[in-house]
């Protein structure tokens, strides 16, 4: 049985409870993409792609009044440790789904109607927080596609482990630990987009899960912010003649 | 699944007629010469969670291998052999053109004629991956995302392959009296015996041309792709799309495969062996 | 003369808070404005307004756009714009009224794969764009370099009251058709070609710095010299 955390209070990696995986975002990554990223959080490594606006195929699934959003996160079959047959399995179905309803209300649909837009997530490589990567990677990426929106989505997950509250769980803490809360939110209108518990936890565990979790979302959108300044103003000082 | 008439790509006339215009002269869109591939970037272990993986360019096309060893059951009719698998799958993120979903016709066909390469070249020794014969063997299961399509994805999904299984280690598996597996402290790579090198070349009119583009291969009237060994024997073929080639033009491409695999093979071993991860 | 704030933005940031005007590109909540793409925000007298660096072409009335003839049927040409939707150009606006298609033959006029300039006439949301190549260069384009770039680049291309195109059609010798709906067809020589190629990529990537214009001139009188 392995020591989730040590007598230190350090956990099986050498973080502190507070403390996330090196992270990493590079923005345009795909040429053929309207918008990508690529993230790696801990071991996690995840390509997002963004098709889109386009046009729905077929013609009754468009609405009026507004875009579509389609969310398909995928885990390539060398992703896990025992290989995973390449069909969506149910938990990707339903992964798939929350992503894409944490990601729908920081978009402005209504700019585009009778439009779909296509978010294609593949897990190259996973490690717990897989789905939060997931929703950091593709609102990277549907700012690089320059679809109009509200704020950008950061996602990250709090959790109990070893009868502590700790951030950014990966695939041990995950499935050794008491609770596992992955949360997702709009870092500057500060809304909750996207919260997912497993795992038992008491109210005043779960309040602090959920604060520093938030916390920890803050410090992921700065690398979000600090990815897409670097590809789009790389160098220079702004301004037009 | 019946898929003759698919939603793809239209190259304007502007950029055909460009196109065979600087044919006629032996030069192509992207200033290469008939026989020139794009660049060809290979980076290995890529994926530290599988047994080994690749993620190779070739030009604008991207494409990333995983190998996953397990352990199974051989099939009845080869007792005495390990089991390969190759799977490959065009992502809805490498194109407009890319639908989510299983498998069509072209990905089958890519995955398959990557497979017969691998195979029919013997690169993996299968009978020294029996643990009890008849009973328990090592899976090696190469599973290949197509990232972003620009053209060829023949070779780039070939190199990604080869790639991935030649840098593949596993922990060696041995097996006691009572017939029982057990893992040993020692990791091995794959019984490799050979290292196969897959060319495509396209047919535009008059032309054969190598490692198409997107534009190239939208236009092209037929495709060849051709895999060697290192004693330029061919180990695998598929001739692709309606159109024809005369047996000129078969006997051309064969000699021209031949010359450009020894130069890709370079390339390939290059990125192999500069893994040092061990 | 009041002077214009400058400052690199992606969605969601505050830009400023205060009595203005929200001109494209920004939300307005109370007094606070907030970005809604990556881009360069400007803040003036006459108001805040997001220059995006990325997004798709959405057609406006009268733009005028490079498409390519995908497809057609016996009322119409279906013509790929590079926006969400297709656009059409009816045969009848080509034809003439009388047009019938027993008498008319539509890919012998345009065939799969040409290139069009045509005038967006109609665009509402509640259908795909209707385009019109009834105007004085409009049809047709004539042979040249094809170049795409992102649509949201094509306001600097163009530059102010056409000053970025002038300087590099006078330096390269060329001719420059552009779409607002980022494609570009350069016709012209060889080496202007190759030249005009270049500055347009270099508008396409400093986009958003000051210096673009000086860059630009040594870029095409740099070549002048060789």
């Amino acid at each position: 049985m392995v020591e989730l955390i040590n007598e230190k209070g350090l956990r099986i990696d050498g973080r502190g409870v507070d403390e996330l995986r090196p992270l990493r975002i590079e923005v345009g990554v795909l040429k053929n993409a309207d918008g990508s990223s690529y993230i790696e959080m801990g071991k996690n490594k995840i390509v997002a792609a963004v098709y889109g606006p386009k046009e729905v195929h077929p013609k009754h699934l468009a609405l009026p009044d507004r875009s579509v959003l389609r969310c398909r996160y995928h885990m390539a079959p060398f992703s896990v440790d025992v290989r995973k047959p390449p069909q969506p399995s149910r938990r990707e179905i339903e992964i798939s789904k929350v992503i894409r309803e944490a990601l729908e209300p920081a978009l402005i649909l209504e700019e585009y109607p009778r439009t779909a837009i296509n978010i294609y997530l593949e897990v190259l490589q996973a490690d717990g927080g897989s789905r939060c990567a997931g929703i950091t990677a593709s609102a990277v990426a549907l700012a690089d596609a320059g679809i109009s929106m509200r704020d950008m989505v950061v996602a990250c997950a709090a959790g109990k482990v070893a009868g502590q509250v700790v951030i950014d769980l990966d695939d041990t803490e995950d499935k050794e630990g008491d609770a596992d809360l992955p949360i997702a939110i709009m870092p500057n209108l500060n809304q909750v987009t996207l919260l997912q518990l497993d795992g038992i936890m008491a109210p005043e565990e779960f309040e602090k899960a959920f604060n520093m979790a938030v916390s920890a979302c803050h410090r992921i959108y700065e690398v979000q912010r600090g990815a897409l300044i670097d590809k789009y103003f790389g160098k220079g000082e702004a301004g037009e003649e | 699944m019946m898929s003759a008439v698919k939603r793809s790509m239209v190259v304007e006339r502007l950029r055909k007629d460009q196109m065979v215009e600087l044919l006629s002269k032996e030069k192509r869109l992207d200033n290469r010469g008939l026989l020139d591939f794009r660049d060809i970037i290979i980076e290995t272990g890529v994926i530290e969670r599988a047994s080994g993986s690749a993620k190779v360019q070739v030009g604008n096309t991207q494409v990333i291998a995983g190998v996953k060893i397990e352990t199974g059951e051989p099939f009845p009719d080869t007792p005495d052999k390990g089991l390969l698998v190759v799977n490959a799958e065009v992502l809805p993120l490498a194109s407009a053109y890319a639908e989510p979903g299983p498998p069509d016709e072209d990905a089958i066909e890519l995955a398959r004629v990557v497979d017969r390469g691998i195979r029919e070249s013997k690169m993996i020794d299968l009978s020294k991956l029996v643990l009890i014969p008849g009973r328990k063997v090592h899976a090696v299961f190469v599973d290949v995302n197509v990232l972003n399509v620009d053209g060829n994805l023949f070779d780039a999904t070939s190199y990604a392959t080869v790639a991935s299984i030649a840098t593949a280690k596993m922990p060696k598996l041995s097996v006691d009296q009572n017939g029982q597996i057990k893992r040993t402290e020692e990791i091995i790579p794959l019984p490799i015996k050979s290292i196969p090198i897959s060319v495509t070349l396209a047919r535009i009119g008059d032309v054969l041309l190598v490692d198409p583009t997107s534009e190239e291969e939208a236009v092209m009237d037929a495709r060849i792709t051709l895999v060697f060994d290192e004693e330029d024997n061919v180990c695998a073929g598929q001739k692709g799309q309606p159109g024809t080639l005369n047996f000129d033009q078969v006997k051309l491409a064969a000699n021209i495969a031949k010359v450009k695999a020894r130069e890709v093979r370079k390339i390939l071993l290059e990125g192999i062996t500069k893994d040092a991860k061990g | 003369m009041s002077e214009v704030k400058r400052k690199y933005v992606t969605p969601g940031e505050l830009i400023a808070t205060g009595n203005y005007r929200p001109i494209s590109n920004v939300i307005k909540v109370n007094d606070n404005f907030y970005a809604i793409k990556i881009g360069l925000a400007e803040i003036s007298h006459e108001g805040i307004r997001v220059i995006p660096l990325s997004g798709p072409y959405i057609p406006k009335v009268d733009d005028l756009v490079i498409g390519k003839v995908v497809d057609y049927s016996a009322f119409s040409w279906e013509v790929d714009i590079n926006s969400c939707f297709f656009a059409y150009l009816p045969a009848q606006s080509v034809f003439g009224r009388n047009f019938s298609p027993d008498r008319e033959s539509l890919p012998e006029r345009f065939s799969i794969g040409d290139l069009i300039y045509a005038k967006v006439v109609t665009y509402d949301r509640t259908r795909n764009p209707i385009l019109s190549i009834s105007g004085h260069g409009l049809g047709r384009v004539p042979k040249g370099e094809m170049i795409k770039i992102g649509p949201a680049k094509v306001p600097r291309l163009i530059g102010k009251k056409g000053s970025m195109i002038k300087t590099i059609e006078s330096a390269t010798n060329c001719r420059l058709i552009i779409g607002q709906n980022g494609i570009i067809l350069i016709v012209g020589p060889p080496d202007g070609v190759l030249l005009a190629t270049q500055a347009i990529r270099m508008v396409e990537s400093e986009a958003h710095l000051a210096s673009l214009m000086k860059d630009i001139q040594s870029l095409l009188s740099g070549s002048r010299e060789v």
